[in-house]
Parts: structure tokens; sequence; C-alpha cells
């Protein structure tokens, strides 16, 4: 066999274990989901079956209109929307200026700044819960989803404005030099030529503050008490009830929460990619 | 060039004006109503749950000047939710607290004392209500109080109810076959709660106390037997080892757990799901008759704005015919005052029967005297009885340890 | 990283501070002024119904800390948790985007798919692991005992020796997506001609990942550890749903036992300490990253 042809034939077996390979990694990664979609429609004796049924029962997709209909589902979510979407914007609309002052500037404490930045991202909510109960009465944030928004965006600023820092940090400062000898402002500039060339690190941005303020969970429990402004993750919790757990229940809402943010993060996937190492590759 | 951040700020803060406005408020339309709050956890259980609501609701539709609003919390953290709440100046006007939590909240001086309130309705409490007094005043009425017995699926276990622990164990052994368990109980810190629970039933079956009033008694030869006979169950092979009380519940009316021993409102919930089961109850197969019994108690928050409207209410929670309704809702439990059962329902569901026979020998699953400090005292020996469990340990050198270092933690 | 223009004396010498001045106040006001409040708990003896009546009780909390052995464990559990999901996610997220960066069809929709994990509630996840992983009917055990692993047998959460590893698979389950899209991305930028270069010469594929790949993606990977490290240390609501830290203290980290005395325990001062430890922790990581990033850098002639 000619040198060429042999490189190809193990070219071509290579190929073949990499799809292996693929496929197998695809099927650990949604396995899990898969699984909760399985078992909120096996019937409750057919739970403890062994061999687990590996099949979903069709026959009980009801589940999923009942759990509509007798739980409120679909509060829950329109609440963790709100939430999600708040949190990102106020994280981004927060973030934009420092990390520009961050990246373009040379200033005294900017160090400091960055350290700080980095200190806080450490700080787990339920250290924070109860001072921030505190100071929330004071304010009348308590029970309000704007407050639970100001309470979200706190943990993730810190995150968003270090990953736009990066990416500024790529953007060439000639664009900048010409803007400015036209006479736009420093926040003109920052707002018309710098935001639009960072689009993909918005972009990962957003997801990042959009998952954090849909899968909150201490912050949500405690500074929320009103039924009606619950959010998805504390009503999935409190379906683990005390004497019973209704199992199908449970998971169909699981997946109906789950959904959302994955469909969501699909769409955007291919910014994130993009804008997680702009800025921080210096090839 | 300058517009465009105006433009941006001003939507932020319309859109957070937006947010501060509390949704779905109901409307104060026709009349105003004052609205007070009600959380428990029984709101959020399946079946009871919506049943509890509609109850609620009765009150509601009585009267139009008082409108009661239900809060569901999850058994986990509705202590805490309402703690954080109560310390930072608000939180529901009505609480349905777990004991423990109740002895908590009692020592935070966070709930009212009720004497005042209750002297004038002549009720009789059940017996329950004795505990909830500290220091001779009540804090809280009984709004559900519920013993533990052995339940059994007469299907599964021909021979009856077992006479006594050995012949327990050994029916259990013998249940214990393809896919089918004998016994469960909970035996893992992810479930706390529900461990002590179980674990003090035995304990206390065996003769065994925490606490004589005055000291700790954590190794004293009852509550070492009694730990010896948790681990004689652990290592049975009865058991389905690491399910939670949900899942073994759900196996239970599956047929595939052939005993257990759980309070009054799970017996409800098991006939409910299971109605063709021939579901029976005895007394707990342990030397002495004495075991653990849920007493969950109503309370009205220090903090409340509407202590008129909530007394209306509470007094209409008890009158006979709310505490009927109550009773017949919460399952094989029992209400804050007497109420007879029916022939009907004894009929239909003779387990009744035994449970409410089981009340004089019901204490509270609590460290008497030390009750603030139980969860701390929970903590410990559960830590211990695992080591037992799981690590081999003596029951007698773990329990000794326990002995000393809650008693140093006791005295912080 | 580019340095910025020396400001124009005068005219922009304010504009920094003004760009930083909202977020400072912002995040003085939620997460400073908090953090100074619980310093001060710290030392006090506060009951979580109370929380506004303090004893002051100086070290005392965390002369608790040190007294009790199971502190150390507390300390150590978090250490192999996080080196572990930092070590593992990573090298699993290298594998898996070095498979992905080769093309091949339906390379768009794999990209896209693997990083479902990623995007799933850990509320969720949680419960959904803890039904794979029942010792009788999960699945988890199911598939090992069909393949003859005498481990199928064994309860996994509720074994002290095998709750940690449970928790662990949990966890880089859903952070590995994270890190493959990130080494994805920087893979990117490996240039092409010089791996080009390195094959003619007749590199074998290890050494041109050593001399080609890894240089490049370095930086990338070193940032990702230091996300992923930050957010190890503060996970909670996983391991809590999970295990609550047992059993036994096997998963018991630095956050769950803060929770615990915060919340079961209700001894606010003690979950403060326990915080404050954590913080020091916290910084001490920081300030090693940035020491390391700042000589790399000057390494490469930044």
């Amino acid at each position: 066999m000619s040198a060429a042809a042999a490189m190809a034939g193990r070219r071509g077996w290579t190929h073949g274990l990499r799809l292996l390979t693929v496929l197998l990694v695809l099927l650990g990664a949604g396995f899990p989901l898969y699984w909760m979609f399985v078992t909120s429609l096996t019937p409750s004796a057919a739970l403890f079956a062994v061999p687990p049924h590996v099949w979903p029962s069709w026959s009980e997709l009801g589940v999923y209109t009942e759990a509509f209909r007798t739980i409120p589902v679909g509060r829950w979510l329109r609440n963790s929307a709100v939430i999600a979407a708040g949190t990102t914007v106020l994280s981004i609309a927060l973030a934009i200026f420092p990390a520009y002052a961050l990246s373009r500037f040379q200033f005294r404490g900017a160090g400091l700044v960055g350290l700080g930045l980095f200190a806080t991202q450490m700080l787990p909510e339920a250290m924070l819960v109860v001072p921030l109960y505190a100071i929330f009465g004071q304010f009348g944030l308590l029970n309000t989803l704007a407050g639970l928004i100001l309470a979200n965006t706190a943990f993730t600023v810190p995150v968003i404005t270090w990953m736009l820092k990066g990416a500024i940090d790529g953007v060439p400062i000639d664009v900048e030099e010409a803007a400015k000898i036209d006479g736009c402002t420093r926040i003109g500039i920052v707002l018309s030529i710098v935001l639009p060339l960072v689009a993909p690190s918005l972009a990962a941005a957003a997801v990042i503050s959009f998952f954090h303020g849909w899968n909150e969970y201490v912050l949500a429990t405690t500074l929320i008490s009103d039924e009606a402004l619950r959010p998805a993750s504390v009503g999935l919790a409190s379906f683990v009830g005390e004497l019973s757990t209704p199992v199908h229940s449970v998971m169909a809402v699981g997946l109906i929460y789950t959904v959302p943010a994955v469909v969501f993060y699909l769409f955007v996937q291919r910014y994130v990619v993009a804008g997680m190492t702009a800025g921080s590759v210096k090839g | 060039m300058v517009q465009p951040t105006r433009r941006h700020l001003g939507a932020l803060a319309a859109s957070l004006a937006i947010l501060g406005r509390p949704l779905a408020r109901p409307a104060l339309a026709q009349g105003v109503k004052e609205i007070i709050t009600f959380a428990g956890v029984t709101f959020t259980e399946a079946g009871r749950g919506d049943k509890l609501r509609a109850w609620v609701d009765g009150f509601n539709k009585s009267q139009d000047r008082i409108e009661v609003q239900p809060i569901g919390m999850p058994f986990a953290t509705l202590a805490n939710t309402v703690f954080t709440q109560m310390g930072g100046g608000a939180g529901p006007d009505l609480v349905r607290f777990d004991q423990i939590d109740y002895y908590a909240a009692v020592a935070a001086r966070r709930i009212l004392p009720l004497d005042e309130i209750l002297a004038d309705g002549h009720y009789t409490f059940t017996a329950a209500m004795k505990y909830l007094k500290v220091d001779g005043k009540a804090y809280g009425v009984p709004f559900e109080s519920s013993n533990y017995v052995l339940l059994h699926n007469a299907a599964l276990l021909k021979s009856g109810a077992p006479a006594n622990f050995d012949d327990f164990l050994a029916k259990a052994k013998a249940a214990t076959t393809d896919g089918v368990y004998g016994f469960a109980f909970r035996a893992t810190m992810a479930e706390r709660p529900g461990f002590w629970q179980d674990l003090c039933n035995f304990v206390f079956g065996f003769g065994g106390r925490w606490s004589d009033g005055k000291e700790l008694t954590l190794n004293s030869p009852g509550v070492i037997e009694g730990v010896s006979a948790y681990k004689r169950v652990y290592d049975s092979g009865v058991l389905p080892k690491g399910a939670d009380a949900a899942t073994y519940r759900r196996m239970f009316w599956e047929g595939k757990l052939v005993m257990e021993i759980d309070n009054g409102g799970v017996a409800a919930i098991l006939n409910q799901q299971a109605p063709t089961m021939p579901l029976v109850a005895s007394f707990s197969p342990f030397p002495t008759r004495t075991q653990g019994a849920i007493l969950a108690p109503l309370t009205i928050n220090a903090n409340t704005k509407n202590k008129a409207a909530v007394t209306t209410f509470l007094k209409w929670s008890l009158q006979p015919g709310p505490q009927r309704e109550l009773q017949a809702l919460l399952g094989a439990g029992n209400a804050a005052t007497v109420v007879e059962r029916t022939p009907e329902e004894l009929q239909a569901r003779p387990w009744l029967k035994v449970y409410d026979d089981q009340t004089s020998n019901s204490i509270p699953q609590l460290v008497e005297g030390f009750e603030i400090k139980t969860p701390e005292v929970q903590q410990i020996v559960l830590e211990q009885v695992l080591r037992v469990l799981q690590a081999g340990q003596d029951p007698k050198r773990a329990m000794d340890e326990a002995q000393r270092i809650a008693a140093a933690r006791v005295k912080r | 990283m580019t340095p910025g223009p020396a400001p124009d004396a005068g005219a922009e010498r304010w504009t920094p501070y003004w760009f930083i001045a909202p977020l400072a106040l912002y995040l003085l006001l939620f997460q400073g002024v908090p953090l100074v409040q619980e310093a001060g708990l710290s030392f006090t003896a506060t009951s979580l119904l109370s929380p506004r009546e303090h004893v002051f009780v100086g070290l005392d909390n965390y002369r608790n800390l040190l007294d009790g052995s199971d502190f150390h464990a507390v300390l150590a559990t978090t250490a192999v948790y996080t080196v572990a999901c930092v070590v593992l996610s990573i090298l699993l997220g290298l594998g898996v985007a070095l498979l992905l960066d080769a093309p091949f069809r339906g390379r768009g929709v794999a990209r896209a798919l693997v990083t479902v994990p990623w995007a799933a509630p850990p509320v969720a996840v949680a419960l959904i692991f803890v039904w794979i992983f029942n010792a009788q009917y999960g699945v988890f055990n199911f598939v090992l005992r069909s393949v003859g692993f005498a481990a199928g047998r064994e309860n996994w959460l509720d074994t002290p020796e095998l709750a940690l590893p449970a928790v662990l698979l949990t966890t880089i389950w859903q952070i590995f997506p994270f890190a493959a899209v990130v080494i994805l991305a920087a893979l990117q930028g490996v240039s092409a001609e010089l791996k080009e270069a390195a094959t003619i010469d007749g590199a074998d594929r290890l050494s041109i990942f050593g001399a080609v790949v890894w240089p490049t993606i370095r930086p990338s990977v070193a940032l990702l550890s230091l996300f992923l490290t930050i957010w190890s240390i503060r996970r909670f609501d996983l391991i809590w749903l999970m295990t609550q830290g047992g059993p036994i203290g096997a998963t018991e980290t630095l956050v769950i036992k803060l929770y615990r005395d915060g919340f079961v325990y209700r001894d606010l001062g003690q979950a403060a300490a326990v915080g404050m430890v954590g913080v020091v922790v916290a910084l001490a990581v920081t300030a090693v990253y940035f020491h390391f990033t700042r000589r790399a850098e000057r390494a490469a002639g930044a």
C-alpha cells in the first residue's frame, strides 16, 4: 500500500473512532435530561421495576398538561424570566463603563478594583443573605422582583465586567482615535463604537447573567415570600414535600423549567464561543 | 452623541419601576378587605394541600371583611425563611410551625401568647395542648397532631401484626424477597428531621429518653438499646437502603414495602393512593408503647399588623364545624380540639382508631428541658448514630461521645 | 493587555473614576456593606431569630473552628472538591474540545448539544441525579450491575466514601461543557500554519500539542481555571440538595458548613466566622492567580 493510502486508511479509522467518541460524549451529556423525561412519564408502579423502563410511556403525556393545570408553572416561569432578563439588562448596563475604564485607562486604584471584583465573586449568597435581607427591608425592596434582580446583579456583575474588559482589550485603539478626532465624547465612543465591536462578549455576558438569574435559589427563597412572585427554582424545590413527593410532577416541572434555558442557550451559543475568550487569547 | 445614554438609563429606570410593583396582587376592588397571610407546609402537599386551601377558603367565603391567603413553603425552608422575615420585622401573620421551631420562636419572642384570645372560647383541647405551654403560657394551638404506629400491608404480611420486636424483625426478614422489602426507615443526614423522628420512636419504644428534664441522658441504657435496635434493623437486609421517605412511602402503596412506622398524615396518603390495599395499623413493636408524635402548632406572628383579623380567623378555626372538616382532611391526625370520629369513618378506615388510641402514649420528639437546643443535640446524636450504622462504631461508645459533645454544646 | 493611553491631562483625568463610580457604589452597597456586617457578626453570638440582638464574644467563634477537628475536614473537603472539579472538568473539556475541533459532518450540532448540561438549572439537576443514584432503582447502579461491577450494589449518596465521587460526577457533568466551549474557542486561535509546519517536520501529535497548541490556549485555560475555581468554592445548591453535606460530613464544604451553622443551628455568628475564613481563602487564591498571570505576562513580554 502506498504511504498516502496507508495514511488515508489510518485517517478513516481515526475518523470513525472520533465519531463514535463524539456520540458517546453526547449520550453522556444528554442522558440525565432524557431520564428526567422518561421518569416524568413512568407510571408509579413502574418506577420500581428492575430493569428500569428505558423508553417513555407516551400514554402518560397527560402529566404535563396536568402539571400546567394544577401547578402554577406558567407563573413560575414568567417570574423566572423577569428575574433573569432584569438581571441580564442591569448587569450589562452596570458593567460596560467600568470594563472600558479598566481596559483603557491607567489610574490609581485600578489594580485594587480588579482584585475587589474577583474577591466579591467568591462570596456565596448564603453568606450575604441575612444582611441583604436587613438592607432590603430598610429600602422596602423585600418581596419584589426588582429587589431580587438587584441582589442577583451584585453577584454577576463582577464576572461580566472582567469579561467585557478582556474583550475591550482586544479592540484596537485606532478605531477610537478616529472617532475622537471627529469630536465624539468618550461616552459616545463607548456606546456606539466599542460596544458593537465586542458583541460576542456581550452575548456571553448575557448568557451568564441570564442563567444566574434563572437558576438562583438561595436569595429567591428568602427575599420572596409572596407565592405569586415565586420563581421556578423555588417552586420546583417546594415540591419536595414533608410527607410525599409526586415524582412525575417533579420531573415534569423540572424538565419544563430546564427547557427554556437550554433553548435560549442553543440560540446564543455561537456568540458565547467567540465571546468567552475574546481578548484573552493574545496569540 | 450623549442621547443613547440618557435613553438607555431612562428605559432601565422605567423597567425597574414596573418591576417594583409586586405582580398579581389581588385587586382590592370590592370594598377594602383585610388580607392576612398564613404560611404552612401542608399547603404544598399533593392531596392535602388543595383540601386545606379549600378549608381556608371556607372562612374567606363565610364573611367579606377578611381574606386569608395561604402561603405554601417547602418543609426544608419554611422555618428559616419565616424566621429571617420575622427578624426583619415582617413575615406571615399566621404560621404553622414544626414543634422544634415553635420553641425557638417562643424563646425569641416572635409569636404571641394566646391565653387571652382563647380564654372565652371554652374549647376542649386535645392532650397535645399541654406540650405547647412554655412557662405556663400557650403560644400556639395544635393545628395538627399525629401519632406514630406500625403500618403494614396485610396482603403481603399474612401472619398479622408482630407481637414484639424479635417477632417484628423475623417477619420483616421473611417478607423481604425479590424486589419487596420488609421495612423502611430514614437513616441519612439529608433527611435529618425524619431520621430524628424515626430514631425517637425506636429510643422511646425501648424506654429511653433524651433527657430527664434537667440533664441530658443521651447515654442512658434505654437510649443505647434503642440505637442498638436501630442498628440491628439496618444490618438485617430488610431495608431499601438510601431510599428517602418519599420513595419508600411510594413503594409501600405500590406494594413493594411491607411495614413501616409512620404518622397519621402518611397513613391517609397511603390509603388515598392505594384504596384497595388492606392497610392495617397496630402499636409499634417495641417493649413500651411510648412513641413520638408530630405536633404542629398554629401561631400568630408578633409582627402582625392585623391582630383583630388574625384573631377572628383563629377563633373561627376552633369552631366545631371547621374543626371537624380540618380533622377529616388531615387524615389520621387530630386537630386542636377533641372531635369525635363518626362510626362511618371508623368503619371505612379502622386504622384511625389505632392512631387515636396511641395518643395517651405519645410524647414530643424533643429534648425535654432543652427544647431550643434540640437542633444541635439532634445533629450530634444523628452523627453518632450514623457512625454506628455505617462505620461500625459500638452504640455505647457512640452515645457516650454524643453525651460528651452535646453536654458541652448546650452549656455554650 | 493593551495599556491604555495616558489620559489627557485635565479633561479626562476624572473620566475613569466617573465610569467606575456607579458600579463601585452598587457593589459597596450590596456586597461591601453586607460583608462588613458579616465580619462584625463573626465576633458575636447572634441568633437567626433575633438578628439585631448581638452578644459580643470576641474570638470565640473562631476558636470553635480551630478546636473542632471537623473544620480541618471541611477545609480538606473543600480543597478536594474544588481541585477535582477544576482539573477533571478541564481535562474532560479539553478532550471534548479537541474532539470537536476537527471537521466532521454534524459538527455544529454536536457543538451545540454538548453544552446542554451547562444550561440545566442546578435544582433540577440535583433532583434527577438523586434519582439516578438511587441504590435500588437508580439507573446508574443498574448499568453498573449489568456490566458486572460490584459497585452496582452501592448506596452512592449515603456511603461516606462514595458520596463525594457521586457529587463530583454530577458537578463535572454540569460544568465540563463550559470548559469545552472555552477551550474550543481558544483552539480557533491556534495558528494553522504552525501546526502544518510542525507536522511536515515530522512531529507527532503530542509534541505538536505541547509546542504549538498549548502555549496558545494556555491564557484561556488559566482564566477558565479561575472561573471554575471561583464557582466551585461557591457552589451550594447542587451539594445541599443532594447530600446536605453528609454522610458524616463527607461532602461538607465551607459553604455547606456556613449554611448549616447559620440556618440549621441558627447561629449567625458562627456562620459568619466560617464565611470570613472562606473570604480569606478566596483572597489567597485570587492573589496567587494574579501573581502567576502577571509573571506569565512579563515572561511573554507583554
